[in-house]
């Protein structure tokens, strides 16, 4: 799964500018399922039709995009203005390495003498070693996104690190269900849907999920733990197995639902844990609102630095999220 | 219609009174303008003008009709009159201020009361005084004199004039430019509009656009479009104790299109369409800079299964005061990027 994780976090998508992912992702998807489709907003939408009589529809989504920055302003000398796309955290940013969807390379930093208690989208700004204005705009458009310079890396054992892990690591479980369900005979219809704009308000799941108006959804994205020095109590750890949600600040997940996908991993033997994350949403969310309503849930794999340029997870916690999503489906799709 | 007309057009939408949620003497008047053309309200007071192309790609234009504004929740015992504001107002703007307050029968007069400097203490002349100690004074000389003349959950606006000012007369000073200009331009779109269009038009002059966006959601959810364009007002401050980044937008340079804002990210391909087209026909456009607001495409992008999403607002000072500045040819230039691109965009 590491090369094929490797090759979705390799293309840029700073949310609303997701066409690059969505290609990388429809390829890999091709072989596996009967249809694609992107809609109005953008969403990659994958379907793998079952043969029952009346199936259900079961919707599994990742999002595509990840956090970044939005050029606003060139400056006289060169230096250009942002605003942040999704939650960005200045305080962890700060000095990081950026590169623009042109390919301009540059460094996010904050204007000298800024205190980091007071960091903030207006006193940042991203250096690309431009002498002026005009040499700045020869390579950079108002409105360009920047994403930060960073590749995924392997560290000791399964664990790697770098970013996007979140949430082409969920993109890459998604593929991964889709190879394991390959020649599995299912009555339901799948949907696998690798949404947009997650990080600014969990968008384009909504219209999705309006249009597929799925019986069960299941969300793949990263999760925060509680496993580094000095870290606020939280019973959830990378390496420790797919975590089957409970709750975020965004949603309550269906609780029959994690009972099934609880016992499903017992008689798998698949590493699992449980996950109560105190802030933070995900798709799970709009998803369960859709029309009428869903039953939701999902399965996370956890990850340290989130929204930093070095998000760390250990990969066996997102095979088991994928063996536990595989095995779930062939249960319910039997 | 002659730049007159449009002119004159313009300054009738914005000195009508229409705080969000009491929008009716607004719709009156956009129907009367628009003459015989068939205009739908619906059940939260939106309206909506269809020029109809059946199976083609469907696309909403919308403006909001309501203005900022506030709202009566308490008579006092000596018959002034308390208030919760209705949109975001800078309470800094309101002391002294003439309002219109709606009356039992018809509009009233009132003015903001503010205690004179002679009467503050030295704690009070340093502090804001916020909306909720303020007053409305609409000249009564008790509570059951004031209840006389209205009622609680009446609604009030700024009472200012719409003048035309500089030196060729090419600024405009007025109240609910935001989001009246934007009504102006439908009103304007629709006279000029030819047979035959390629798209299935929908124009919705909606409301409660300044509270919670949620005209324009409902809207949306019926009629379902493909694609919307959405004609705001963007404060800008291109003032000058304000950094060049941070000034969002110049007053005269047209248009200007949203990248990004606090509620959407927009189309590419759509905001790069008409960024074209707004180059191939001559017509003065600019590109938002800054991040700031949030308009009624928020709720527009994000219903049924998903609709992308323009938005063109005219670059305004002061916005949400009794008089924001706008140019008049940023007005004249956003009637004709609009009507350019309903006759030249194809998805």
């Amino acid at each position: 799964m590491l090369d094929i994780f490797k090759k979705i976090a390799a293309a840029q998508g700073v949310t609303g500018n997701e066409n690059d992912t969505a290609g990388v992702i429809a390829e890999l998807m091709s072989q596996y399922t009967d249809d694609i489709s992107i809609d109005n907003l953008g969403n990659l939408i994958a379907v793998k039709k079952g043969t029952g009589e009346a199936p259900q529809r079961i919707m599994l989504c990742a999002h595509m995009d990840e956090i970044g920055f939005m050029v606003t302003y060139i400056e006289k000398n060169g230096f250009l203005r942002i605003a942040p796309i999704g939650g960005i955290d200045y305080c962890s940013i700060a000095y990081t390495r950026v590169r623009s969807e042109r390919g301009v390379r540059g460094i996010v930093a904050p204007e000298a003498k800024v205190k980091a208690a007071d960091f903030r989208a207006d006193n940042f700004f991203i250096d690309i070693g431009a002498k002026s204005e005009k040499e700045a705009a020869r390579r950079v458009k108002i409105g360009d996104t920047f994403r930060f310079d960073s590749d995924i890396v392997k560290l000791m054992g399964t664990r790697v690190y770098g970013h996007p892990i979140d949430d082409r690591i969920g993109c890459a479980v998604m593929v991964d269900i889709a190879r394991r369900l390959d020649k599995v005979e299912l009555k339901d219809d799948i949907y696998y849907v690798f949404s947009v704009q997650e990080e600014v308000g969990l968008r384009g799941s909504k219209t999705a999920a309006y249009a597929i108006e799925p019986d069960i959804a299941l969300a793949f994205d990263v999760t925060g733990t509680g496993d580094v020095p000095g870290d606020t109590p939280m019973a959830c750890e990378i390496g420790g197995g797919a975590a089957i949600k409970i709750k975020d600040s965004s949603v309550i997940c269906d609780p029959t639902l994690v009972d099934e996908l609880i016992s499903v991993a017992k008689e798998n033997k698949i590493k699992h844990q449980l996950e109560v994350l105190l802030y933070g949403g995900t798709d799970t969310a709009s998803m369960q609102m859709s029309r009428a309503g869903s039953r939701a849930g999902a399965l996370s794999v956890p990850a340290r630095y989130i929204h930093s340029a070095n998000e760390m997870i250990d990969m066996s916690d997102a095979e088991a999220c994928a063996a536990l999503a595989a095995e779930f489906i062939k249960g319910q799709s039997k | 219609m002659t730049k007159q007309e449009k002119l004159e057009l313009l300054r009738e939408l914005c000195l009508e009174f229409g705080p969000t949620g009491a929008e009716e003497r607004v719709r009156e008047l956009i129907c009367k303008k628009l003459g015989d053309v068939e205009c739908k309200t619906d059940r939260l007071g939106n309206l909506i003008v269809r020029v109809p192309n059946e199976g083609a790609p469907k696309m909403m234009i919308s403006a909001h009709m309501d203005e900022v504004g506030f709202i009566i929740n308490e008579i006092t015992d000596d018959g002034y009159i308390k208030f919760a504001n209705l949109g975001g107002i800078d309470p800094r703007v309101l002391c002294g201020k003439h309002v219109t307050v709606e009356g039992k029968n018809g509009l009233i007069p009132g003015v903001i009361a503010s205690k004179a400097i002679h009467h503050q203490s030295r704690e009070e002349e340093k502090k804001l005084t916020p909306i909720k100690n303020m007053y409305i004074d609409i000249g009564a000389r008790d509570k059951a004199d004031a209840e006389g003349m209205t009622e609680l959950a009446n609604t009030a606006t700024f009472d200012s004039e719409f003048v035309i000012f500089g030196e060729n007369g090419d600024f405009i000073k007025s109240k609910a430019l935001d989001d009246r200009l934007g009504c102006a331009v439908m009103i304007d779109v629709l006279k000029r509009l030819g047979e035959n269009n390629y798209f299935d038009l929908y124009f919705c002059f909606t409301v409660r656009e300044e509270i919670g966006i949620s005209g324009a959601r409902t809207v949306a959810q019926t009629i379902d479009p493909d694609l919307s364009i959405v004609l705001e007002s963007t404060a800008v401050a291109d003032l000058p104790d304000v950094p060049e980044p941070r000034r969002v937008a110049k007053l005269g340079d047209g248009g200007a299109i949203s990248l990004r804002d606090n509620s959407t990210v927009y189309d590419r391909e759509f905001v790069r369409a008409a960024l074209d087209i707004a180059e191939k026909n001559g017509i003065a456009a600019q590109i938002k800079k800054y991040v700031s607001g949030g308009n009624d495409a928020g709720s527009i992008h994000k219903s049924v299964d998903g609709v992308r999403c323009l938005a063109i607002s005219v670059p305004s000072r002061y916005i949400h005061s009794p008089a924001s500045v706008i140019s008049v040819s940023d007005y004249l230039s956003i009637s004709d990027l609009v009507l350019a691109i309903i006759e030249n965009y194809k998805e």
